[in-house]
Formats: C-alpha cells, structure tokens, sequence
C-alpha cells in the first residue's frame, strides 16, 4: 500500500505543551473517557485514532473546555496548558478557547464575507490596532490558511459561497488569526474530496512550524501521512501513545495492532 | 325524499360496494390475496369511492344550481311595475319563498291540505290569516302575483327534488357498476384510490385559495361601486373623516391610517425588542427545565382573545396611564383611551408572536455555527450578538413584518383602547381611530348598501387587505430565501 508509506519525519524533543493526567469525561451516566494520560508536544502534529464512540473527539473539546457548552457533560482529572491547569477555577474558559482554536468537522464559516470570517476572531480580541492592521492580519491568515491566491480578489464575498475544500481552509485560516498556540481538529478532512484533503493535509503540516495541532482522524494513513505522535483510543481507553513511526509499524499493545491492521473497528 | 336520507342513501350503497368489491376481486383470485395486484382493502375502496364521488357531486351540484334555475324562473312571474331597483325585487322574491315555506308548513301541519295549498287563491281565502295560525308571520296582504309565484316555486321546488333524487341514485348506481365490474385481479384499485386522495388533497389547498380569491373579488365589487360614488383622490388624500349618513361626508383615509399606524408602531416599538429578547434567552441561555415551561407560557398569550386585552386596556392600562400623564399628572391625557393605551396593550399581545417565531428560527441556525465562534474563544453573547442573530436576521424580519401585519388588522383593542375619533395628531396620549374599527361602525346598524358611506367600508378594507398582503409577501419572500441558506 503506496499510502501506507511511513515518512520519516524529525521529531525534535520539543517542550510539553498539554499535559492531560487521570482524565475522566462523564455524559450524564455514560463514562465516555476512562482514566487518560497524554502529553502533547509542542510544535508537533499529535493524531488521535480510534473506532468511532471511542472517545477521542470527545477528549479532543476537553483540551479547549468546548464541552463546557453540553449541559450534562462533566470532566475529572487535571489538563495543564504550560503547566496551568485549564480547569481551574480562575480560568476562563473563553480566554483558553482564543489560546487552544479548534477546526470543526464540517466546514463551519459564518455566513458573512470571507473577509468577516477571519477578522471575526482577531476583532473580538482586540487584536488589531486600526484598519490597516486588521488588512495585514487576515492576508497573514489566509496566507497561512494556503488559500490566500484563490480568494485575494473576493474577500468581499461570501464565506459560504465557497467549495467544502476552500470553507474548511477559510476555517483553518480563521482558527490561525487569533495567534493560538495549540490547534485542535476535529476529523477536518472528513466532509473533503481527495485533492481538497491532500491541500489540508499540507497546510497541517506547514502549521506544525508555528503551533501544535492535534487532528483527529479515521483515516489511518491520514494519520500516517501528518502527524509525528499518535496515540489510540478503544471504548474511552488511551490503549497506546506514541511516535506514530513506532505505533504503525510497532505497535506494543495487540488491540492497536488488530485496528491498524483492520480487524477491529 | 329529503337530502339527508338521500345522502344517507348513497353512502349505504357506497359501503356495500366496498364489501362486495372486496370480494369480488378476492374471489376472482381465489383467495390468495398474493395474486391480487393491491391489497383487497383497495379493491372495495374504489368500489366506494367511484359510488360516492358521482353520487355527491350530483347531488352538491343540484343543490347549488336548482335554487339559481327557480329563481330565474320565478322572478320572470313577478311583474315589472313596483320594481324600482335590484333591492326590491330581492325583496319580492323572499316574499315570495316565506309564503312558499308557509305553504310547506300549513300542509304539513295538516291546515291546508296539498291540493288546498296548491288551488288556494287571494280572491277567496285570508292567505295571511291562514299562515298567521300555523306560527308563519307575514308583513302585509299578500299580494295575488306573490301568490301565484310561491306556488309556481313550491312545484317546481319539488319536482326538482324528485328529478335529484332520481339524478344522485342514478349516479351513484353508475358508478357503482361502474367499478364493480372492473374489479378484478389485475385492476390497478390502489393507485386509482391514491389518485383520488391525491385530488383530495389538492382540492383542500385549492379551497383556501379560491376563498382568498373570492373575498378579493367581493372587495373589489364593492370598492369599484364605492369610488363611483366618491372620487378616488378624496378618498386617499382627504384629511378629515367625518361620515354622516345624511350625506355631505367627508371620508379621507388619511386619519385612519395614520391611527393605525401610530398604534402598529407603538405596538411593534413594544413588542420587538421584548419579543427578541425572550426569544434569545429562551432558545440560547434557558436550560432545558425554564424552556419547557416558560415556552408553553408565552404562547398561552397568543391564545387569549384580543377582546380580553381590549378590556385590560380599557380597565387596566388606560387608567394607569391617566394616574401618570393624565390631569393628576402630567397633563397631557385627555381620557383613558389613547394610541398609546391600544398600543402598549396591542405590543403585549404581540410579544408571543414575535418570540415564538423568532425562537424557531433562532433554533434553525446550525449549531456549528455556535460552535465555531465559542471555539474561536468569542463569550456566549458576542456569539449571539455577532453570529446567531445575524444569521437568524431575515428570519427574524419576517417574524416582525408577519406581526406588523397583525398589529394593521387588529380590531378589538383599537375599539376599547384607543377611542373612535378620527384624528391626525402626533400626541401618543389622544384618542385616535383605526381603519378596521372605522370599517366596523361604518357596517353595523342600518347600513344602506347604496350609499358611499356604508361602501366606503369596503374600500377601507380593500386599501388594509392589500397592504397586509404586501407586507406578509415581503415577509415570506425574506423568511424564504432565509431557509435557502442552510438547507
């Protein structure tokens, strides 16, 4: 299998960004996330696999509060962003949320002009001084977003007039403009044709010079192809965490192997 | 027979051929309900509906046309002289049904037996005394021409009631055989029993269109006999309205439109940013426990009659508002009833509507959107401010233009709230009118059709009918293209 190729890419010994310790998620009476310790690194593309209802979307909102917005939702155990833990008391959850952005599954833009859609972000938080430092802050996004070139001449039109490929690159572009450290995507290529997914998949990786990304996947060789560190999720287990390298063609524990393999799933 | 034996009738007929056509086309498949080409249920429901439908529009059709065919006939036998104009002879011809239905009573009674009633002459017998004693009252003598053409009336009404009978069992008979005959293994029963349904269904969305239609048309009838008694231009443009039905009136729009403008306006000033505001909490920050009892609630106010809130205006609001600005206070109130009574009340009323509608489309934005922005680390109220509410924008239009056009057409509170005189005042606190309270004390009483000022109502309601149907065709055309950009 040509996809299944293993790049081998240069994982530095990079700095913790987010350490998850003894994470439990609850939905009302379902245990969703059992017990989960994970580090993710710094200026690295992290993977989560798994079958799906496993956990890991759910675990993915943890590490930005977003399951904060589900009323019967409860989350135990300690999440340190740079050694802060995110559920304290005197967090906010809204100021976390503009450190650690999140890309949705389906291409989410607000039904305003390309140009609102990235300037949504950097406005709320006061990130721009004038007019002409809101211009450069959006050409920087949509330039990091890979789709400066396609909507330069049209930023007055509408986000959702758009193709899936070009909304979810405008999302990736709006998550980038308000400067997080930590980038979470929630299966983002998943709504995406094939040439859309390969122009996200090299986004992710350009992103990866300046942020961490956590992405999770379905897609075994997506995971394969973007990320350095993976880790695999079974019924709310954390099965197995490592360098994706090792996970794929190594992995220690049997169930990783059976689902790479394709025998669960 | 009477129509409600033969209606009877019909339907008897139509039940045994359900049961006979279900069993005919069992038997022609001998049983083996596999072989049939629908389920047996089908095979007896054409049987049924091919009896009933002919049978039925027969009958609906006979008894529509045949008043209109005696008419006709009848009124011929009325002679010209004493016939001024279309209002008399209508008179005549009611004359002429009460001594009919007289007549019809007096032999069932037993007081004038059939050939009696038929032979019965002025000349020689006190027609009116007679009626008198079986409990039918007539106004005066009855003339002899009105006589004779009540019992021309009285055979032909029962000779076509014969011929009808004849006709709908001849018909439903027809159909019967019709479709029994037909049934067998291979009849298509249920497609052409879904057909039928389908005209069914497509005859009651046409009803409601051709209502509309027709109350257009009666509109129009009557605007048209009204602007050729009242030159158009002072009707539109005229300031003053002062009807009086001796003649001389002056009947401009301009006030009344202007008093239903004031108060639409108070009422959606009211009703709008309440109306919103309810909905945004209830769909956006209300738990699951506040919206299901706080929902319900505030529809419970769109079922309160509007003349309840009427009298809340008049025993409640209108006082308040005269203990603060009235001659106590402030002194700019004059009476209870004002713009500013009708319009606050009229704006409560219009609070469930505006929230109820604006809640179901609030909730129509995808939660993606929700998402995306709380994800970009905006609070709750900068994701609605500068995301939902945006988007829910034309929706939420439409809900306001939809209560606008309410607020234009309410009547009762107008009537209790804010008084009957006709003003152009820019004072919230004096009484002014509205044009459908105008419209109502224009009709009721002894309103003489001819005259403009008992027409000029029609025109009224012509000018609010076309003006409420403006602003819901914008409303819909805005909730429209709303929907198409999520779906």
């Amino acid at each position: 299998m040509n996809d299944m190729r293993i790049v081998r890419k240069d994982v530095d010994m990079n700095d913790t960004k987010i350490s998850a310790k003894g994470v439990q998620v609850f939905y009302g009476d379902t245990h969703a996330i059992k017990d989960v310790d994970v580090e993710i690194l710094d200026k690295t593309v992290t993977a989560f696999i798994g079958p799906s209802g496993c956990g890991k979307s759910t675990f993915l909102r943890c590490l930005n509060r977003m399951n904060d917005t589900i009323d019967i939702c409860r989350v135990e155990g300690n999440i340190l962003l740079d050694g802060e833990d995110i559920y304290d008391k005197r967090v906010d959850p809204v100021q976390l949320r503009a450190k650690v952005g999140m890309v949705f599954q389906r291409p989410n833009p607000f039904p305003k002009s390309i140009y609102d859609n990235i300037a949504y972000g950097p406005r709320i938080h006061g990130l721009a001084k004038n007019k002409a430092d809101l211009d450069e802050i959006v050409e920087k996004a949509l330039r990091r977003g890979a789709i400066w070139d396609e909507v330069k001449d049209r930023l007055d039109a509408p986000g959702t007039g758009l193709s899936g490929g070009q909304q979810q690159r405008l999302c990736i572009a709006r998550a980038v403009a308000t400067e997080p450290e930590v980038l979470l995507m929630d299966e983002p290529c998943s709504a995406l044709d094939p040439i859309a997914t390969l122009q996200v998949e090299e986004l992710i990786d350009e992103l990866r010079e300046n942020f961490s990304v956590v992405i999770v996947t379905h897609s075994m060789q997506q995971a394969a192809r973007v990320s350095q560190k993976t880790a695999f999720f079974h019924l709310g287990n954390l099965v197995e965490y490592g360098d994706t390298e090792q996970i794929f063609t190594n992995p220690k524990d049997e169930r990783t192997e059976s689902y790479i393999t394709g025998r669960i799933g | 027979m009477p129509v409600l034996w033969l209606f009877i009738l019909v339907l008897a007929l139509g039940l045994i051929g359900f049961v006979l056509g279900r069993a005919r086309a069992l038997k022609d498949a001998q049983g083996d309900i596999r072989l049939l080409h629908s389920l047996p249920s089908y095979y007896g429901s054409n049987v049924l509906l091919a009896t009933l439908i002919p049978g039925f529009a027969v009958l609906v059709l006979w008894l529509i046309v045949q008043p209109m065919v005696i008419h006709g006939q009848v009124a011929g036998m009325i002679p010209e002289r004493g016939l001024t104009d279309y209002g008399s002879l209508n008179l005549a011809m009611s004359d002429v049904r009460r001594v009919a239905d007289g007549l019809d009573i007096a032999v069932e009674q037993g007081a004038l037996s059939a050939e009696q009633a038929r032979d019965i002459r002025t000349e020689f017998t006190d027609i009116r005394g007679r009626l008198g004693e079986v409990g039918v009252a007539l106004g005066s003598n009855v003339q002899p021409y009105v006589l004779q053409a009540a019992q021309t009336y009285r055979t032909m009404n029962a000779t076509g009631h014969w011929l009808m009978t004849g006709a709908v069992l001849a018909a439903a008979i027809a159909g019967f055989a019709v479709a029994f005959l037909r049934t067998g293994k291979d009849l298509r029963a249920r497609n052409s029993v879904e057909r039928v349904i389908l005209m069914l269904l497509l005859s009651a969305a046409s009803i409601a269109i051709l209502t509309t239609v027709g109350i257009v048309l009666s509109l129009i009838f009557n605007t048209i006999e009204f602007f050729k008694l009242y030159p158009a231009t002072d009707f539109f443009f005229g300031t003053t309205w002062a009807p009086s039905f001796g003649g001389g009136s002056e009947l401009g729009i301009l006030p009344l439109f202007w008093g239903t403008f004031y108060v639409s306006l108070i009422a959606l000033v009211v009703a709008v940013p309440i109306g919103l505001f309810a909905a945004v909490y209830l769909s956006e920050y209300a738990g699951p426990k506040v919206r299901a009892i706080a929902k319900p609630l505030l529809e419970v106010l769109a079922g309160i009659p509007t003349i309840v809130y009427g009298l809340f205006a008049l025993l409640t609001v209108g006082p308040l508002l005269m203990s603060v600005f009235g001659d106590g206070g402030l002194g700019w109130m004059q009476g209870g009833r004002s713009v500013m009574t009708a319009g606050l009340v009229m704006g409560v009323m219009l609070i469930p509507f505006v929230s109820s509608l604006s809640d179901d489309i609030i909730n129509a934005v995808p939660q993606a959107m929700r998402d995306g922005s709380l994800g970009l680390g905006a609070t709750k109220s900068e994701t609605v401010k500068q995301v939902v509410l945006p988007a829910a924008l034309p929706g939420i239009v439409g809900a306001i233009l939809l209560a606008a056009s309410r607020a234009i057409g309410e009547t009762m509170i107008v009537v209790l709230g804010a008084g009957a005189a006709a003003k152009l005042n820019m004072n919230p606190f004096e009484a002014m009118t509205t044009v459908t309270t105008r419209i109502v004390s224009q009709l009721t009483g002894d309103a003489d059709f001819s005259s403009p000022e008992a027409l000029v109502a029609f025109a009224l309601g012509m000018t609010l009918f076309v003006i409420t149907l403006g602003l819901n065709i914008v409303a819909l055309v805005i909730v429209r293209k709303y929907r198409e950009q999520y779906d």
